[in-house]
């Protein structure tokens, strides 16, 4: 809150992906390479071998174009989202990660130039001279990755820094070395699959069927190593984090399932054209390899991301750059003691800073068609119990005051016709929509708040008296407040929920 | 639970400041040879005063410059964000969109680069068309770090131009404010631009001829333009004369001047170091003015001091292994084309 919000009308995690996500696939591969090129350098100048040393310096080519120029770039284009959407967190990072950071920008740096020398040197320097320059590129390239895998990891599991504040408990934290060596593996892996859409290029013959055939295996070697870790990372994160996500977010699971499915994808076309077919890989199957890879990896990061929510560091920081350590300020003074850049509107400034980071109103995650139809009354009480809905959201610090500034703001913007009006429904399925909208966000149907039983065999008044003192029910629900067709609607499709949780 | 506060330096402020003045300086010297070189070789190849591969020349060295200029910015860019973030992340939210295009601008003209290199002379045209658009790409670049940077200087104006806009569409208004600074600092590119190209093409009349135009009237501009923006600063100017700030720049115009004096005894040794001391000295100028202006709103000595001296030992042993490392690699490569050659 000490900063400006980028009001921007896409969403804060398309955003950040949209980048991310290309990043951290140039980025390994840039590291698996460098690796796949001094070595198969080594084997073809030993065997030889000049069609592969030609090969290899046109891969190399190809290699400094894009990862020097958009792996780089990207990198540094992280860092400038990162300013931008989560500066809170950022400023963090850098105060723990300076010297961190700093050392590995001296990786980066060796990094860069070497990949340029061992480009430009192919012709003039000497076999041995141009392999050293290919294998430092490769151990600094791997170094940069050990640092950025520390401050990574610490965002999802800080581990004892919490307590100590100590930059070495942080980095060596407990998801440390099972991402790291998955990380590794998922380079050697997508160098493989990197310079298979290189080869595919080749006419069919001699020459690219031992190159398909042995880049396969690269692949392949990756994609194992990448597979085990992928079971030691998820037993290396502390069974508390875990379980929050299982029960609350189905979603970040299923992406491990389709993980699951794109690896086994993965590996069946790399036995098909390592193994069996090496002189048939055109371009659009290695494409396709690339594609594969490129949906697993993202699957992957998209599932440590989500399983940190609501956090940005866990424990620490939430998504929305509200910290943890003043809690009990924002509780005692509210957010908006705390807000640096007010625009005058405090309804727009609260909504900002509390939920804009990963809500929009009408887009990505959209509060709209959450809210519409519904009333400020209990938009308010929603909000106040943000920790209660489904989805692993922050809790709601500031003040009920507060609260209501931002029901204020998000009610101005509804759709104020009653609920039947707006989606032309009646009757049970009109008491659907009230529920989904009502209870829904908070009761599951079919996950572990479900109340459904709690329906069971009661009258339609037991249920109406049951709606009047809703707000007593637990701590945090709202008082019932919708308009009275509603209701009725709504009483019905809860007698009907309950004759199902009896069966 | 006591949880750990992240609001601290991790090594005293003086040792920050000097690692952060010292890589930006670094960053500056690369940035002046790329923007400086690609304008002086478009420029001096549309008047013809080039022949194909001089120009052709210059043109294979500027990606390598571009990585050096990125690769340079990325340490000072750190230290700046350690210290005044909270100053620079704000000017940058507020500027959001214009701020993130600075990535595709400088990948385009990175990818253009790159093309134009590899174009050799084969196609004159494309090449050009290729220089030109990178130099457009670093012009863009240039213009919003001197609009945001600027703009980081003043946290009211922040505060103003957010309250009425938050879409991060909002270009710094106060042209007047940077747009000597912008100009000054285009101008000391296209200067030490000069002092490159003379260097590099000491052996041709010509080309030395270009860069002793370029090194001279650009050091003209850049004084001018400098000028009139120090006077610019007003009630700044005053406080100005009594920091150390005053003395280093009246060594840096004078070590400009020596720096002249040898460049045309094609000393380049000396005129390169002189040269260089040079823009270390602005760039100390150009902190103590951020410092000023910051004053009454920001000091980063409030910063409470917490170093981590085991990471910082790292990061010494890391940049030390880098500097024996890059001279040993850049041995071998030279070392093999003086050989080939
Ligand atoms: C750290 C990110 C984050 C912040 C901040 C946040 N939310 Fe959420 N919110 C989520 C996620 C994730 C979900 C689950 C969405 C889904 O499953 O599609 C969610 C779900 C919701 C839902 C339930 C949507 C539904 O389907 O009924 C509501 C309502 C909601 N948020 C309102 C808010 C409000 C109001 C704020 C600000 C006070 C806020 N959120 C702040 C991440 C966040
Ligand atoms: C903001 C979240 C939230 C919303 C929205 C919400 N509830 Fe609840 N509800 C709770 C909490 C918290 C409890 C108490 C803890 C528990 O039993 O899980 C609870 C308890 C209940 C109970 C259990 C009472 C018992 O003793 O068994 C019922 C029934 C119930 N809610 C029905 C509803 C209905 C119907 C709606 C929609 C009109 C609704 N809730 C909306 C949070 C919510």
């Amino acid at each position: 809150m000490s900063y400006p919000f980028w009001d921007v009308p896409i969403g804060y995690g398309v955003l950040m992906a949209v980048i991310a996500v290309f990043h951290v696939f140039v980025s390994h591969f840039a590291i698996g390479g460098g690796l796949y090129l001094v070595v198969s350098e080594q084997l073809a100048r030993k065997a030889g071998d000049s069609p592969r040393l030609e090969f290899l310096e046109k891969l190399s080519r190809f290699f400094v174009l894009v990862t020097l120029v958009a792996g780089a770039l990207t990198g540094v284009g992280i860092w400038f989202i990162i300013g931008l959407i989560a500066p809170t967190a950022t400023e963090a990072l850098i105060h723990n990660y300076v010297w961190g950071w700093a050392t590995e920008w001296t990786f980066f740096v060796v990094e860069i130039a070497a990949a340029m020398i061992y480009f430009y040197g192919w012709k003039t320097m000497t076999p041995r001279a141009h392999m050293a320059v290919g294998w430092v590129y490769f151990v600094f390239a791997w170094l940069s990755l050990f640092i950025i895998n520390g401050i990574i990891t610490f965002m999802l599991t800080p581990g004892q820094w919490l307590a100590t504040g100590d930059f070495w408990d942080g980095f060596f934290n407990p998801t440390f070395w099972a991402s790291l060596v998955l990380r590794t593996g998922v380079c050697v892996m997508l160098a493989g699959l990197y310079a298979l859409l290189v080869a595919s290029r080749y006419q069919a013959g001699e020459f690219k069927e031992r190159t398909v055939r042995y880049t396969a295996g690269w692949g392949v070697v990756g994609l194992a190593v990448t597979a085990l870790c992928q079971y030691w990372y998820w037993k290396a994160i502390p069974a508390a984090v875990v379980a929050k996500a299982l029960q609350t977010m189905p979603t970040p699971i299923h992406s491990i399932e389709y993980s699951v499915w794109l690896a086994a994808g993965i590996g069946a076309l790399l036995v098909v054209f390592g193994v069996l077919a090496p002189r048939r890989l055109s371009m659009a199957a290695a494409a396709l390899l690339m594609v594969l890879g490129l949906a697993w990896f993202g699957a992957f990061e998209w599932f440590r991301e989500s399983i940190r929510k609501p956090y940005v560091i866990t424990g620490y920081i939430y998504g929305n750059g509200v910290e943890l350590a003043k809690t009990a300020s924002y509780k005692k003074d509210g957010y908006l003691a705390q807000v640096v850049y007010r625009t005058g509107d405090d309804g727009a400034d609260l909504f900002r800073h509390a939920c804009r980071s990963c809500h929009t109103l009408d887009g990505y995650k959209a509060l709209k068609p959450v809210f519409d139809g519904t009333d400020r009354a209990f938009i308010a009480a929603i909000i106040r119990s943000a920790h209660l809905l489904k989805g692993n959201m922050p809790p709601f610090l500031g003040t009920a005051a507060e609260a209501d500034k931002i029901a204020d703001y998000l009610s101005q913007r509804l759709d104020k016709r009653p609920l039947a009006e707006i989606y032309k429904l009646e009757g049970v399925e009109l008491g659907r929509k009230a529920y989904e909208l009502r209870c829904g966000k908070c009761h599951v149907i079919g996950a572990a708040s479900d109340k459904s039983k709690s329906f069971a065999g009661q009258s339609a008044d037991d249920l109406n008296n049951m709606l009047n003192m809703a707000a007593d029910l637990g701590a945090g629900m709202p008082a019932y407040t919708g308009a009275a067709t509603e209701r009725g609607a709504l009483v019905s499709f809860l007698a009907q929920l309950g004759k199902g949780a009896k069966k | 639970m006591n949880l750990p506060d992240y609001e601290f330096l991790s090594a005293p402020l003086w040792l920050v400041t000097v690692l952060h003045l010292l890589t930006f300086t670094l960053h500056l010297v690369a940035m002046n040879f790329l923007l400086g070189g690609v304008f002086i070789t478009l420029w001096s190849s549309a008047r013809k005063r080039w022949d194909g591969p001089t120009a052709a020349g210059f043109t294979r060295i500027f990606p390598a410059a571009t990585a050096a200029t990125v690769t340079l910015g990325v340490a000072p860019l750190l230290f700046l964000q350690l210290v005044f973030h909270r100053q620079m992340y704000s000017a940058a939210i507020v500027s959001g969109w214009f701020w993130l295009l600075v990535i595709a601008a400088v990948i385009v003209a990175y990818y253009a680069l790159y093309r134009a290199s590899f174009e050799g002379q084969r196609t004159d045209r494309a090449s050009k068309a290729a220089l030109l658009l990178a130099l457009l790409g670093l012009l863009y670049v240039s213009l919003v770090y001197s609009s945001v940077f600027s703009m980081a200087e003043q946290p009211a104006l922040i505060r103003n131009l957010y309250a009425k806009d938050q879409s991060g569409w909002v270009w710094n208004p106060a042209v007047g404010d940077y747009g000597l600074r912008w100009l000054h600092m285009v101008l000391g590119a296209v200067t030490v631009g000069g002092f490159f190209v003379g260097l590099l093409g000491r052996n041709d009349m010509e080309v030395f001829a270009t860069g002793k135009t370029f090194l001279v009237g650009g050091m003209v501009a850049a004084a001018l333009t400098g000028m009139v923006y120090l006077l610019s600063l007003e009630q700044h100017l005053a406080a100005l004369m009594h920091t150390p700030a005053i003395w280093a720049l009246t060594a840096a115009v004078a070590l400009s001047l020596v720096s002249l004096h040898f460049f045309f005894k094609k000393n380049f040794w000396l005129s390169g170091v002189t040269l260089f001391l040079s823009v270390a000295g602005m760039v100390f100028v150009r902190h103590t003015v951020r410092l000023l202006r910051l004053a009454g709103e920001f000091d980063p000595a409030s910063w409470r001091v917490a170093p981590q001296w085991s990471p910082f030992a790292m990061f010494l042993v890391c940049f030390v292994v880098m500097l024996i490392v890059l001279a040993w690699m850049l041995r071998m490569f030279f070392g093999a084309k003086r050989n080939a050659a």
